[in-house]
């Protein structure tokens, strides 16, 4: 039987490498992702989940169960992948998607190829969308990207951000409205 | 698909909200219910829902990695483990000195070894002080130098007292 999170993390923190090295493994999947939805590069994406981890490392010792293991953990890497967009705001916005483009490895190129007209309205939406996440708030983007992305429930996103449920709705319906008028001409 | 120039639906405010939810599945119970009913005799709102359908699932990038992004993953991030837990060993055992516990502990024993130092090395180590006797040289040599100087002066004092005296016999 596979141990739970909180045994792995009570063995790391008495020192046991492998605990933790399997604590990566549960969550490099999802954590990437996450860092992928912020960065929309796959490097930098990988750059920030693997600093995550290193910062959930070093700082083992300071996670008092509170919480899920699940939730400190996202909450450090959320914090890390808004400093990188802070850092970020002074590069163009469309530079990324350009990038993700790509990175897609030919086995995860879609099945039925498109032709150079859907190619480049996927392109035109890709930097769109780009843009318009890029110009949201963090707090509403973060929201955003958490449930329309993750599928985080509001409890879980709220736990995440350290905010109240009702607080992380207004977020989420605000960030959906900046979208969708952002986004109308794809409608 | 095609870029269409569609004007947005205008949902009614008092369901905006309760609709992102319902979009994402997050209303439940008589909400959920009682939003259903008005979306199924409001032709805005259900409008709003459909668009939200449309629009949403476009602001979600995939990157899904073949396995050997995974294995290098793990291998990079094992080695950034290696060289944290390194340098976390260092910082331990200089962080060790500085717990109060210890560094109290460390603080008595120097005081100890001070004192110990300075009661038991005191005949041992070799001092400034001059001895005794080679004090009572040092002074008595310039004495010595200026012997006849002090003769001299003894003289002198002879002479003062032969003066008066003869004085005394003149009168």
């Amino acid at each position: 039987m596979n141990p739970r999170d909180e045994e792995l993390v009570a063995s790391a923190q008495s020192g046991d490498r492998w605990a933790f090295e399997e604590l990566v493994e549960r969550h490099k999947h999802k954590a990437y992702h996450i860092a992928f939805d912020f960065a929309r590069d796959r490097e930098e994406a990988k750059d920030l989940s693997q600093e995550a981890f290193l910062k959930a490392f070093t700082n083992l010792k300071n996670f008092d169960g509170r919480s899920s293991f699940y939730t400190w953990f996202y909450r450090i890497l959320v914090n890390l992948c808004l400093d990188y967009k802070r850092r970020q705001k002074r590069a163009p916005a469309d530079e990324f998607d350009e990038t993700v483009e790509h990175q897609v490895e030919p086995s995860q190129e879609p099945r039925m190829p498109r032709s150079p007209d859907q190619h480049v309205l996927a392109g035109q939406i890709s930097r769109q969308v780009g843009v318009a996440l890029q110009a949201l708030p963090p707090k509403q983007r973060t929201a955003f990207i958490l449930k329309n992305h993750q599928g985080l429930s509001i409890k879980e996103i709220a736990e995440t951000m350290q905010t109240a449920e009702g607080t992380v709705k207004v977020h989420l319906h605000r960030a959906v409205t900046s979208l969708r008028q952002r986004l109308a001409e794809f409608a | 698909m095609a870029v269409q120039n569609n004007p947005l639906s205008t949902p009614c405010k008092a369901f905006e909200e309760d609709l992102v939810l319902f979009h994402y599945g997050d209303l439940h119970g008589s909400e959920r219910d009682a939003l259903q009913s008005h979306v199924s005799a409001c032709a805005a709102c259900a409008d709003y829902l459909k668009e939200l359908g449309q629009l949403l699932p476009l602001t979600v990038k995939a990157d899904e990695p073949g396995q050997t992004f995974w294995d290098d993953y793990s291998r990079e991030l094992r080695h950034k483990l290696d060289a944290a837990a390194e340098k976390r060993t260092w910082w331990q055992n200089i962080a060790i000195i500085f717990q109060p516990r210890v560094l109290s502990a460390v603080a008595g024993a120097a005081v100890v070894v001070v004192a110990l130092a300075v009661t038991l090395g005191r005949g041992l180590w070799p001092t400034t002080d001059v001895p005794r006797d080679d004090a009572a040289m040092m002074e008595a040599l310039p004495v010595a130098e200026n012997l006849e100087f002090f003769k001299a002066m003894d003289v002198l004092d002879d002479l003062d007292l032969l003066e008066s005296m003869g004085s005394q016999g003149a009168a």
